[in-house]
């Protein structure tokens, strides 16, 4: 398996969709790489993303946050969108535990409907599936002011 | 029964496990306002190294202070600090994070079996009583490691 990796200083395009959302995706540490053309997102675990610290876990609400940012990107990529869209609805699943390491994501668009897009995002840890997000952006939809749809 | 002590003193507890001494919760200054009768209510004030591009905090703070208030709910129905981990978790965003806000998320533990527990809650900007988002979830019971309050946790 060949891995291409893409840093966020090399390319001014990935800068500036980072910057978007800066500085919470540097909390997140949220690398970008390409496995045989594919998108993959990479996290590694830092003290400040532990959920359990006597067992060294991810803290769910990291990995959570991690795959909507994944979600958001890839969904932006895809658009050619030079913003990151937010998601109305997020469901998440908790497979296995994340253990300190580095958890790298895989999105997929679901489907593109004409009001609402669904990106699924796998998350895996030293290949092991450890949970999986699936994501509703409202893309296309009307702007609704202050509302989030 | 060694799970079962008062409210108070896992009040006092939950405080000091979502304080200072966890490396997350520290960073993010996450405070307990209250738990008491399987319903917890924790706030985190505005950071801008939280922050997203549009000068609010990131919606992932807000899913991860939902994330932490439906464990601390749960610890309050559990009565103890068991180890839980989170099963599944849906969050509906209904409206923008305001910019320059805190939040607060509001989380009660609907019920509870031998292995899993049943959550439902809300997450606001501080001082607003309109939501921002709904949670529902389940977490697991038991998992794996020692208890919360266990001698481990206090030398971690």
């Amino acid at each position: 398996m060949t891995e291409i990796a893409r840093t966020i200083p090399e390319c001014p395009d990935v800068i500036a969709f980072h910057r978007a959302a800066e500085p919470f995706h540097l909390f997140l540490g949220l690398r970008e790489g390409g496995v045989e053309g594919e998108a993959r997102y990479y996290m590694d675990f830092c003290d400040k993303h532990v959920g359990n610290p006597l067992i060294r876990t991810f803290h769910g609400g990291v990995l959570a946050s991690f795959g909507e940012v994944v979600a958001a990107t890839y969904l932006a990529r895809s658009l050619d969108r030079g913003d990151l869209p937010d998601c109305s609805t997020m469901t998440f699943d908790y497979l296995r535990p994340a253990f300190a390491g580095t958890i790298c994501a895989v999105p997929h668009i679901v489907r593109a409907g004409r009001r609402i897009t669904t990106v699924s995002v796998q998350m895996r840890l030293e290949e092991k599936l450890v949970c999986i997000g699936r994501f509703l952006f409202p893309v296309g939809g009307k702007p609704l002011g202050d509302k989030a749809l | 029964m060694p799970h079962m002590k008062s409210e108070l003193d896992h009040a006092v507890m939950a405080k000091a496990f979502f304080g200072s001494q966890h490396p997350l919760f520290n960073t993010f200054g996450i405070d307990v306002v209250a738990v008491a009768d399987a319903k917890a209510e924790m706030t985190m004030p505005f950071s801008e190294t939280l922050a997203d591009g549009r000068g609010a905090l990131h919606r992932g703070t807000l899913v991860t202070l939902l994330d932490t208030t439906c464990g601390l709910a749960i610890f309050s129905a559990l009565r103890s600090l068991r180890p839980i981990a989170t099963i599944d978790l849906r969050v509906d965003y209904l409206r923008v994070i305001p910019s320059g806000s805190g939040l607060r998320a509001v989380v009660e533990c609907i019920d509870w079996t031998d292995s899993v527990a049943f959550i439902s809650g809300r997450g606001y900007a501080l001082d607003d009583e309109t939501p921002l988002a709904t949670v529902t979830g389940s977490f697991a019971i038991d998992t794996l490691g020692p208890a919360f309050d266990s001698k481990e946790m206090s030398t971690s």
